[in-house]
């Protein structure tokens, strides 16, 4: 990709964000219920509410509200929440890391396991283990995670109590400093739940794609060319055909990731995961509009950063796009 | 549209003239059919219970002729609905929570049904009776306690006369904890609240190595704030910052860092500290303190919240290092509840440099974040590791110290995990239990160390009715619609056995207070039938019509 399509690439997404920031700050203010209904109080007055009202700046007409917002955001604030009375960016970035390490783990093992399972599963077409394992993993991906996720919470952490049943630390545990939590025997002890219930339900992804993209592949000449110079099967399947096969599936883990961002509402509520998700259902229903709004744009923009890093890796692992 | 309205109406009279309730008068003599009616309801997944209720409600109307629609929404838009549009609706599901505050029956008997409520603040039913303002003035006036117990239940006849409300139930809660690692004697049951309250964690007494208290909230704390009331959070700032008074089990206010009250005369009381109180960061406690924590909230616009607890004090004075005296504007008998349990006693050094950055801002107080949170309670501030936990630890120095060693208030979304925490151990104390009461005794059943406590709740489920909005206004119309509801029934299949019936803003868990003939039984059809018809309203053609004369004058939407 030259530099002036990077540049064009750039301007798109600027666009793009714009539109949605637009959007969301109409569509959260044409939303039924007023932010002042959580303040409901046997004492509350007119001139209370009134006060609220001026101190959320709702009491200005909404196009001076939506220009006050533009300009914060380009200031790089996104404002402060009417539930908690902080900043919009730093209660994000409370729940985010979270988040990321929930869902980022359990892509990993998911795309791994997916990625050889899909393969071998292609490689074993008509056989005994194709016709026992493809409804495993059809029924994994039709699943509901909560009911996953509620067996899994029986069995190992109720039944067996190998592992805790809500949160991401122990109770009344501290650390320093959030690396050497993150990294804490006591975090990854309670994140194998819940990462193990958000891997099963997305390996299925994966490993279709990996599978069916696989028996298109072993069809095409190239590989019968290796065949017929003699290749052991293995190699034919994991040196040329898999890397083709590879494609599509890069761009499904691109735009996971990019939906990751936005937590998992059912997995983290589940678990009882101090995540992104859940802080976001909070938001909506309360009508608090800036954390909402900043939630969803954060969303936004991961998905539309990683659509782009989906089709630049798009262009590396396959030369003819960049070419185009 | 009007005009056709008489024949089809005659037609359809003679059709029904069977089904129609003896003893009524002819449908040509009966005013409008009365429009469809809306039920504004949260939906079924927010609270199974209170829509359960609305269904029954409906199928019983209905049987009386009347048309009834079900509007299922959020809860912000329904309060936006109900409070923000006061002519718009017909009628709503609704709750009133229990807060310990509300074991003074003053503010529900007051703020609920006082006519100068009812444009803007909490009679958002539009109940406006001369008769009843007075009661409810006279009571707020009356020191003397039987008087006022008196003035009270009278109060709560005429709303049984009345029926502004369909009283519903009062719930009962289930909070559990483990007799393993908590002594059963030192857990203490507060009236209307249960057994998690500040005299349980005070008391609370470790039997094992375990001496923190892991609890359990439904959702994230969102302050954590002296001058702001949170949902969760003000379980946290109660402990932290103290009072002059605290309401006990049994719902009385008692002396706490006042060691003594006393009234000089109705409007002029006299309060003397308690010895020896230090805040969090070793600061004594001060008059100076107490005066400011009280005068703090009367800032205009600065704590909208508390301002109206503190709006009757005409002035706080300081007579000697160790007594102060309230100067009310007015006589108020609930002042030591609704007040002096009420306020927190923030430290003026702290509190002080925060309000002078805030002047001239529209920041509230209410906003502020502290980063210490520095009271003189009996429990410190540690962390607030959001969203997932809030710890406390005990205060060593305070004069009345817990016994356990940290509180940890846990947020758990998943309730049906929740009983698989307490019984394995992740937390000992279920605070907070929003599932089918059922579940938590049952797992009492299956395990010995679990004990589990069931409290009849402060607060109460109704339906609301809009008395601006005909047919509403009709008090006939209201207590005819009320007799066809059964409480027993709401009780059994829509609270599942976890509730009792309702009849008054006070509840059964106030027995000094609560008047026993306030409830209205219900569930007799044939006679909210009667009633129906002796208030001149008529069936016909399965539609229930106005009394004779009277038009429909809102077009239903």
């Amino acid at each position: 990709m030259t530099g002036r399509a990077l540049l064009h690439r750039l301007g798109q997404m600027l666009f793009v964000l714009w539109v949605v920031t637009t959007l969301l700050f109409f569509l959260f203010r044409l939303m039924p219920g007023s932010p002042l209904a959580a303040y409901i109080d046997t004492s509350m007055t007119p001139e209370q509410q009134a006060i609220l009202m001026h101190q959320f700046g709702l009491d200005r007409p909404l196009h001076e509200q939506y220009v006050l917002y533009l300009v914060n955001l380009l200031h790089g604030s996104l404002g402060y929440s009417f539930i908690y009375k902080e900043p919009v960016g730093s209660l994000l970035l409370a729940a985010l890391p979270n988040t990321l390490l929930l869902t980022l783990s359990s892509l990993l093992i998911a795309y791994a396991f997916g990625i050889l399972a899909g393969a071998f599963l292609a490689a074993r077409r008509g056989t005994w283990i194709e016709a026992v394992s493809l409804p495993f993993v059809l029924a994994s991906r039709a699943l509901p995670e909560f009911w996953l996720g509620m067996v899994l919470l029986a069995i190992f952490s109720f039944a067996f109590g190998w592992f805790p049943a809500g949160g991401a630390t122990s109770p009344g545990a501290s650390f320093p400093n959030a690396w050497a939590r993150f990294t804490s025997v006591d975090f990854l002890h309670h994140l194998v739940l819940p990462a193990l219930t958000l891997a099963i339900f997305l390996q299925g992804l994966p490993l279709l794609l990996m599978r069916s993209n696989m028996l298109e592949v072993m069809q095409e000449e190239f590989v019968v060319m290796s065949r017929i110079k003699g290749l052991s099967e293995w190699t034919i399947i994991i040196r040329h055909a898999a890397r083709n096969a590879l494609l599509p599936v890069a761009t499904a883990l691109a735009l996971g990731i990019g939906s990751s961002i936005g937590g998992n509402v059912v997995v983290e509520s589940v678990f009882s995961w101090p995540g992104l998700g859940r802080r976001l259902v909070e938001a909506v229903s309360a009508s608090d509009y800036p954390l909402a709004q900043g939630a969803f744009l954060m969303i936004a923009t991961a998905q539309v950063v990683m659509n782009c890093v989906a089709d630049l890796v798009y262009a590396t692992l396959d030369p003819r796009v960049g070419q185009r | 549209m009007r005009a056709t309205h008489p024949t089809r109406r005659d037609v359809l009279a003679g059709a029904s003239a069977a089904l129609a309730v003896p003893a009524i008068a002819k449908a040509d003599t009966a005013g409008d059919a009365i429009r469809p009616l809306n039920l504004i309801a949260r939906p079924q997944a927010v609270d199974p219970a209170q829509y359960q209720a609305a269904q029954l409600v409906m199928q019983q109307w209905r049987k009386l002729g009347l048309k009834i629609n079900l509007q299922v929404m959020p809860p912000t838009q329904q309060s936006t609905a109900v409070w923000m549009n006061r002519t718009k609706w017909d009628m709503t599901t609704w709750e009133m929570v229990g807060r310990p505050e509300r074991s003074d029956p003053d503010e529900l008997t007051y703020s609920l049904f006082h006519s100068s409520l009812a444009p803007h603040g909490y009679d958002f039913v539009g109940y406006i009776n001369p008769e009843y303002d007075h009661l409810a003035e006279a009571q707020r006036a009356e020191l003397d306690r039987d008087k006022r117990v008196a003035l009270v239940k009278q109060a709560q006849m005429v709303i049984k006369r009345d029926q502004p409300y369909v009283y519903l139930v009062y719930p009962r809660r289930s909070m559990a904890f483990n007799t393993d690692v908590w002594d059963p004697a030192t857990v203490s049951e507060e009236a209307g609240i249960g057994i998690r309250n500040f005299w349980t964690f005070l008391q609370a007494k470790p039997l094992s190595t375990q001496k923190d208290m892991i609890l359990n909230a439904t959702q994230a704390t969102q302050t954590l704030n002296p001058v702001h009331m949170d949902p969760i959070g003000s379980w946290v700032t109660d402990m932290i910052w103290d009072h002059l008074v605290r309401v006990d089990i049994h719902g009385n206010p008692i002396n706490w860092a006042a060691s003594s009250l006393t009234w000089l005369d109705p409007t002029t009381l006299e309060v003397v500290l308690r010895d020896g109180m230090k805040f969090h960061d070793g600061t004594p406690v001060t008059a100076e303190d107490v005066q400011y924590s009280f005068e703090m909230p009367q800032t205009p616009g600065k704590a909208p919240q508390f301002f109206p607890n503190v709006v009757n004090i005409d002035k706080v004075t300081i007579v000697d290092p160790k007594t102060l005296r309230f100067a009310l504007k007015a006589p108020q008998s609930s002042f030591l509840t609704s007040t002096l349990s009420k306020i927190a006693i923030i430290p003026k050094h702290v509190w002080q440099p925060i309000m002078q950055s805030l002047a001239g801002t529209t920041q509230t107080a209410e906003d502020y974040v502290e980063e210490k949170r520095i009271g003189s309670g009996p429990f410190r501030f540690v962390h607030w590791h959001d969203p997932e936990e809030i710890m406390l630890e005990r205060n060593p120095d305070h004069w009345a110290p817990p016994l356990l060693e940290r509180w940890i208030l846990r947020t758990v979304s998943n309730q049906e995990a929740t009983l698989g925490m307490l019984r394995n151990g992740e937390i000992n104390f279920l605070a907070i239990f929003t599932g089918d009461p059922q579940n938590v005794a049952d797992l009492a059943k299956q395990q010995s160390n679990i004990k589990v406590v069931t409290t009849t709740d402060l607060g109460f489920q109704y339906i609301a009715w809009n008395l601006r909005r005909p047919p509403f206004d009709d008090a006939g119309f209201r207590r005819a619609l009320s007799m066809a509801i059964s409480r027993k029934l709401m009780v059994a299949a829509a609270w599942n056995g976890f509730a009792e019936p309702a009849g008054s803003c006070v509840s059964t868990a106030l027995p000094f207070w609560h008047e026993n003939d306030s409830l209205l039984e219900g569930g007799d059809l044939s006679k909210a039938k009667q009633m129906l018809a002796k208030a001149g309203y008529v069936l016909a053609g399965g539609e229930l019509h106005y009394p004779a004369g009277k038009r429909e004058e809102i077009t239903s939407g």
